[in-house]
């Protein structure tokens, strides 16, 4: 019993280490990080970059044509991860995407900022008041934070002078929660801010100031980026300060609606807390207002008639602004007493979203919102009145925490977001990685696509994708009426050439008898967040939607059908689909369970497939699935566990570059040693010049010793790399169209 | 089948007797709850630890906390148990008088004499059939103990009359029934039977009068009488108050501090740190009249008071880390304590922010505390004795023993809690905070009645369900009127710079535990809500006060003065403070997880520290578990003096390099002055003439190593100077605040 229990302790813990042995997701090629992280429109500067599995990178790209990069050359070389980077005058101010092409592919995107103001920066030694570095006034600061530091600035400023600080951080990738302080000139706190707001500060007497920036919990490092501002401001509190730009959280997907004018909103007027001092409106209406100041109710007053049905939609949160609106409609009874008639709430997401517990069970984006869409219904002809208020903003004093509410009548619409689909690959997978279109030949990508509803809108939304490079198709899984998600699959063919193209993804549906298309929003992970319990994701919506395909790698398994053509079928029979394997890595385990999705055609079994052999079918009884007559996509899926060799080419390259560093070695010291001979059987007139000649070879010699060395432990690394490693990943084969014809 | 009850019918038998002929004169009707409750409440039968012990009393038989419940306690002693507590036949023999008279073993053992009038009184009772009484009999509606207050000489004493009022006017000598207990043991003892034995320490003393739920207090001063002639200029209404009581209490107060002392001692209370060597000199050399308020004002100023005060406020908060991912709550929430302290932000304002935060962690820290405290139990608790200073524990399941607090009370203030909305967020454990519409109530887990919102008996009107009572509530505490919310806060600052409260404790204000000086409490109470909730105002008039700068060396009368401040009351440095001290005087650091070089050791953020730091555990440094000052120990230990004298972490710091022992050996400066340079910085002084002449002898003393050869001058030098560090870094005058 004792042995029993011992050889099966062991075997779990065997297993157990096994599986965290796997990597999860093959290597895809990001952007962790530039320097600086934007620059004054009309100018030309250096970036540098570094990367995650980012080596050969070929060009910088970014999602504003305007905005162009080329190789920083030095002593006629390119110099590794720097560019030389354009902002052309034109180009609007703002936020935009930064991406790298590499020997894999696009990669994830960093923000990249374009201001107006001058850029700087910083020094590495601004450790103390006494280092602090000398920061001009409405001068950019590009900055990143030391693990356990304070960054020290001091500005000069003027009696009187308003300065607005400001400090980019979370939204413009950083992982930086920034804490600002301003101090006087030894370094004593005046005012901090921790929460990502301004100081707006009015300079009490001439002379310098400190501003001290840290990390909440004092981490750090080159992802832990900032642009630090100390900006002049026109006197007077009320004198609203625009922000530095910030990228949009995914929620913001459903806003605006289509066709808000946002501009021509009206203004919230105070008082309006009670509802005696109600701001009356008319219906429809679109209105501007604040959560201002703390607890601050909004009361409006308005007239409906009995059964009219009226649309109410707040955006606060999705304006970026820390809020949760909430709205209560009342009726305004006979005797003057308040009924209810509708409290409305969170809009919420259509898809279960990760619950951040013990493994990957849901997405971690969140279309969902703590902003307001709902309807009432009148009960009766008479006066009503709608309060809105921030149920965040009991105690908070915040002029920034702007809404905008609309009162329409229904205007069903939709909105999309979609990313990179990732599921449970392991036990205990806890990832939320930022996954760029960076297609392997033969791969086929699968997207989630999420919708947010709009005033009772629910039916079936249609999926698809334009501006694909060559080789690469695209299909959707429809959403279903009354579902929340569909799919696009996105394939690369075997053979497609290596390509870069900005593509678009599109929802169609038909709405009141007519057909309506909007664009799909793209949102991607800041970060490739590897335990959700350590590091919160933080996903974002992209300007662009950029796919690549690499001509290095293959996907590790490729699973198609037989024949590339539409399957016609009847009603009612038993189809039976050929699928074919092509196998470009070894795998563990006998066999993959592929699933797939609900593409409409009805339940299908999940085959289990041989990851030894070189077919597989797919039975489907569409008689037992109860398929109707219609047109369908599926893709078959599931996940394996490849031994996946890292950039093997580097291989061959490294060793052919580690020979020729090693003969050129050779060379070097067979020259340098007759050199030395040389120079010791020279005459005296002769004897200057030959020690001058045996120095140099005896430095070339050296140097290029140097390069071999480098060179040996360059392959070193490569082959160590390139080393088989066990990495689970979801396969998902080549989307096939089926045709159900009626019996 | 159930036992035949012969007691019940006996008990039957007996009642219908009873109410079937009217009693004779002699067999007066006794009542239960006017006459057989205070007996057994008097013989301690329903105190906590006996028969009123939660969860079922001893050995089955229940009665209610001090007979607060006598309905119930009347069901357990006649109907329950069988009903063989009682034995109307033969009354004696009733189990209860047996039990309590010792003729049965006893746990509690004797309760009640045969021969007492107490005994007689249970007995005829029971004879008597024992009657619940009449609806129609008078109810008790207060005690009085005359008298209320008085002057009693020290080791004099006092007869107290506890005097019960009844509803229909009539008054009864409970003296012998009522319970009495002392707010000060070591300064009052007061007997059974109402007897005030004085002690000889001289102040104010109080003794709480209990009867069947209704209290009273008699309080008396015990003058020392001595004459008070010579006072320190009055500074303000502190002094004023203060100098009052001296007077009355013939307490002459110690001279005032000189500078050194001063300055040393108001920068370790505001700042939580050693003055420096340049404020120092800068202070001596000052020759401004008001210079000790400008020292006062530079200080408030400092962003040490900040760091200090945060450190004082976040473990009460319970700013605890209780897994790893708590650190970016923990330190946001500490942040926000600090920078609202920095920024001298309302103390209304503060509580207000705390009490009703919504939205999430990083975007409002003060929603860290809903974190951390999640029960709405705990919620209503920890913000009565933090903010209000009334402790409401126990008037969840009984009327409060020493209060007028109900469990209606306990539940209507609950029910400022009960709309608190939650929603989930990435991080685990912790939710965003939000007012959930609806009308807010609690029910009674008693009555079963559902509350509305109450502030321990004020009504704060009509709630709606779009309101978040959770602001009302801040409304009613930051109102000029509140008796609680300034007075708990100025008391708890009082005991900050003064060592003890004016209250104590100080979180258990009550109407029964009365301030040793109510003029100076009042005034500092109106000073505080007059200022607009101005804590560095209220800082700023206590130590501007003479009597906080009193000496702390007392004159031949007032050595045993422990409540009346006629001199100060040394206090040994708290754990963060005086590990930043002997970092200061060794010129050492104390490295912190996560935390930048350099950051002191009172500007921590939560007590992850504790547990790699033995230094700060040793010296009491509070984990956040409780609301309770209490929970930083301030006490002394042989831990604390074994880790000064003989640890490595001390042995590191006295040779840490480039440290202060190494620069001053290498120093070319006078010996004289380098000597006077540790002395400056260990008691913002100067040596003395006899100090600076040992230490200057020691210094200069060879040191032999283990073959008798005197070692390098240098290296001699710097060990001597540790030593000296080492000496005076365990001499009280470092250790304390002075």
């Amino acid at each position: 019993m004792t042995t029993f229990r011992f050889s099966l302790t062991i075997l779990l813990t065997c297993i157990t280490s096994s599986l965290y042995a796997q990597a999860v997701c093959l290597p895809a090629p990001r952007l962790m990080a530039t320097m600086p992280m934007g620059g004054k429109v009309g100018s030309t500067f250096d970036v540098a970059i570094s990367g995650q599995n980012c080596e050969d990178v070929e060009s910088l790209h970014f999602s504003h044509p305007g905005i162009t990069a080329t190789p920083k050359i030095a002593n006629g070389e390119p110099v590794p991860e720097q560019f030389v980077v354009t902002i052309a005058k034109d180009v609007p101010l703002g936020i935009y995407e930064a991406r790298l092409m590499t020997r894999l592919g696009v990669s994830s995107s960093r923000a990249f900022s374009v201001g107006n103001l001058p850029e700087v920066k910083w020094n590495l030694a601004n450790r103390s008041v006494k280092d602090a570095m000398p920061l001009a006034l409405d001068t950019v600061c590009n900055a990143y934070m030391s693990s356990r530091a304070i960054d020290y600035y001091m500005i000069e400023a003027k009696k009187g002078q308003r300065l607005v600080i400001d400090c980019a951080a979370q939204g413009i990738d950083s992982k930086l929660k920034p804490v600002v302080i301003l101090g006087d000139e030894k370094g004593a706190d005046l005012i901090a801010e921790r929460r990502g707001g301004l100081i707006d500060y009015t300079v009490p007497k001439e002379g310098k100031y400190t501003i001290k920036v840290h990390d909440l919990t004092y981490l750090g490092g080159p992802h832990h980026f900032y642009r630090l501002v100390a900006r002049t401001a026109k006197p007077g509190k009320a004198v609203a300060v625009a922000r530095m730009p910030s990228t949009r959280k995914v929620s913001a997907c459903s806003w605006p609606p289509v066709g808000l004018d946002e501009s021509n909103a009206v203004t919230e007027t105070e008082p309006n807390n009670k509802h005696t001092e109600s701001q009356a409106i008319t219906l429809p209406c679109n209105l501007r207002g604040s959560f201002f100041p703390a607890a601050d109710v909004d009361t409006f007053e308005f007239s409906a008639k009995k059964d009219e049905v009226w649309w109410v939609e707040v955006a606060s949160e999705r304006l970026g602004r820390p809020t949760d609106p909430n709205v209560v409609i009342q009726r305004v009874g006979s005797d003057g007493k308040m009924i209810d008639v509708a409290e409305l709430n969170d809009i919420k997401s259509p898809v279960t979203v990760s619950s951040n517990g013990y493994s990957y069970n849901g997405p971690v984006y969140n279309v969902g919102t703590s902003d307001v869409i709902g309807s009432f219904k009148a009960p009766e002809d008479g006066t009503y009145r709608l309060q809105v208020r921030d149920l965040f903003g009991g105690t908070r004093r915040d002029p920034q925490n702007v809404y905008h509410l609309v009162i329409r009548q229904a205007a069903p619409d939709f909105a999309l977001a979609a990313w990179a689909l990732h599921m449970n690959l392991r036990n205990g997978d806890r990832n939320a990685l930022s996954k760029p279109i960076a297609l392997r030949r033969g791969a086929t990508m699968a997207i989630e696509v999420v919708r947010v509803n709009r005033d009772g809108f629910n039916g079936e939304i249609e999926l698809s994708m334009e501006g694909l490079p060559e080789g690469v198709s695209a299909k959707g899984i429809k959403i279903g009426a009354g579902q929340g998600r569909g799919y696009l699959l996105i394939t690369a063919e075997k053979d497609a050439p290596r390509g870069l193209a900005g593509a678009t993804i599109f929802g169609r549906a038909t709405i009141d008898g007519k057909e309506v298309t909007h664009r799909c929003k793209w949102a991607s992970m800041r970060w490739p967040v590897k335990d959700q319990w350590q590091e919160i994701p933080t996903p974002r919506l992209m300007a662009d939607v950029p796919v690549s395909v690499c001509e290095t790698e293959h996907a590790p398994l490729v699973i198609v059908a037989q024949e590339d053509k539409v399957i016609e079928a009847t009603e009612g029979e038993k189809l039976t689909i050929p699928l074919v394997h092509t196998r470009f890595n070894d795998f563990s385990g006998p066999s993959i369970s592929l699933r797939n999705w609900n593409s409409g055609l009805g339940s299908v079994a999940t085959i289990e497939a041989s990851l030894t052999a070189d077919s597989s079918e797919a039975v489907l009884d569409l008689a037992a699935m109860k398929t109707k007559p219609g047109e369908y996509v599926i893709a078959f899926y599931g996940s394996a566990v490849a031994k996946y060799r890292y950039n093997e080419a580097a291989v061959g390259i490294a060793e052919l570059y580690l020979k020729q560093s090693k003969d050129a070695a050779t060379a070097a010291a067979t020259k340098a040693k007759q050199l030395a001979k040389t120079a010791k059987t020279a005459t005296p007139e002769q004897k200057p010049e030959a020690d001058k000649a045996a120095q140099a070879a005896a430095e070339q010699q050296k140097a290029a010793e140097a390069a071999a060395t480098a060179a040996q432990n360059r392959l070193k690394s490569v082959t160590a790399k390139a080393q088989p490693r066990d990495i689970v990943d979801i396969v998902v084969s080549k989307p096939i169209t089926i045709r159900v014809k009626a019996r | 089948m159930p036992t035949p009850c012969f007691q019940c019918f006996w008990l039957t038998l007996l009642m219908a007797s009873f109410f079937a002929a009217p009693a004779s004169a002699a067999d007066k009707p006794i009542s239960f709850v006017n006459d057989v409750s205070p007996v057994i409440t008097k013989a301690g039968c329903n105190m906590g630890i006996c028969h009123a012990k939660a969860g079922g009393g001893q050995r089955g038989f229940q009665l209610s906390l001090l007979g607060f419940e006598p309905r119930d306690d009347y069901e357990s002693i006649v109907n329950e148990g069988k009903g063989r507590r009682l034995f109307p036949p033969e009354a004696a023999r009733s189990l209860i008088l047996r039990k309590a008279s010792g003729d049965t073993p006893h746990g509690g053992g004797v309760r009640l004499q045969k021969d007492s009038e107490s005994y007689r009184l249970l007995k005829r009772w029971i004879e008597q059939g024992a009657p619940w009484g009449s609806d129609s009999e008078p109810k008790l509606v207060a005690v009085e103990v005359q008298p209320s207050s008085d002057v009693i000489p020290m080791k004099g004493s006092k007869q107290l009359k506890a005097i019960a009022k009844y509803d229909d006017g009539s008054v009864r000598d409970v003296t012998s029934l009522a319970l009495y207990e002392s707010n000060t043991e070591a300064m009052v003892h007061a007997t059974d039977g109402g007897l005030v034995e004085v002690q000889d320490i001289p102040g104010k003393i109080a003794v709480m009068v209990r009867y069947q739920g209704k209290v009273s207090v008699f309080t008396a001063a015990v003058p020392l009488g001595a004459t008070v002639e010579k006072l320190p200029p009055a500074k303000n209404f502190v002094d004023k108050h203060s100098f009052a009581n001296f007077k009355q209490i013939g307490i002459p107060p110690s001279d005032v501090c000189d500078d050194s002392t001063f300055l040393r001692r108001v920068t370790l209370d505001i700042a939580g740190r050693l003055p420096t060597v340049e404020e120092t000199n800068a202070f001596l050399a000052n020759t401004d009249a008001d210079k000790r308020d400008q020292t006062i004002d530079a200080l408030l100023r400092s962003p040490q008071y900040a760091d200090y005060f945060a450190s004082k406020w976040t473990p009460l908060l319970k700013n605890r880390r209780d897994v790893k991912s708590d650190i970016t709550a923990n330190f946001a929430f500490h942040a926000w304590i600090r920078d609202s302290l920095l920024a001298n932000v309302p103390y209304d304002q503060i509580v207000r922010e705390l009490l009703a935060a919504t939205g999430t962690v990083v975007g409002n820290p003060p929603v860290a505390w809903y974190k951390r405290v999640k029960d709405p139990k705990e919620q209503l608790e920890d913000i009565a004795q933090l903010f209000l200073g009334v402790r409401m524990q126990c008037a969840q399941c009984h009327h409060h023993p020493f209060e007028r607090w109900s469990q209606d009370d306990y539940y209507s203030f609950a029910a400022f809690f009960s709309q608190i909305g939650r929603k989930p967020t990435g991080i685990q454990g912790e939710d965003m905070i939000f007012h959930k519409r609806g009308v807010a109530t609690a029910r009674n887990v008693k009555t079963g009645v559902a509350l509305r919102p109450a502030a321990l008996g004020s009504d704060v009107g009509e709630i709606s369900a779009d309101d978040d009572p959770r602001l009302r509530l801040a409304d009613w505490m930051s109102s000029k009127d509140n008796p609680f919310f300034a007075k708990a806060l100025v008391n708890r600052y009082w005991k900050h710079f003064f060592k003890r409260g004016l209250i104590e404790p100080e979180d258990d204000i009550r109407d029964t535990n009365p301030p040793t000086n109510p003029e100076l409490l009042a005034a500092l109470e109106k000073h505080f809500i007059d200022s607009g909730f101005d804590l560095k105002s209220l800082i700023r008039v206590m130590v501007r006060s003479n009597t906080y700068q009193l000496s702390a060396l007392s004159n031949k009368h007032n050595a045993n003065d422990r409540q009346n401040y006629s001199h100060f009351y040394p206090r040994r440095l708290q754990a963060e403070v005086l590990l930043d001290a002997i970092n200061d005087l060794t010129g050492a650091t104390t490295s912190f997880a996560n935390l930048p070089a350099g950051t002191r050791a009172i500007a921590l953020p939560d007590n992850s520290y504790n547990k790699s730091s033995t230094f700060l555990q040793f010296f009491g440094r509070p984990n956040s578990q409780s609301v309770c000052e209490c929970e930083r120990v301030q006490s002394s230990s042989l831990a604390q003096r074994l880790h000064m004298i003989n640890s490595n972490e001390i042995k590191t710091k006295l040779a840490t390099s480039g440290g202060r022992a190494q620069t001053l050996a290498s120093s070319k400066a006078p010996l004289e002055e380098r000597i006077t340079e540790i002395y400056l910085v260990a008691f913002s002084r100067k040596p003395r003439s006899e100090e600076l002449t040992t230490a200057m002898d020691y210094i200069k003393e060879p040191i032999l190593d283990a073959g008798g050869k005197p070692i390098a001058e240098s290296t001699a030098t710097q060990q001597n100077f540790q030593d000296l560090i080492w000496a005076l870094m365990n001499t009280k005058e470092f250790l304390f605040n002075h």
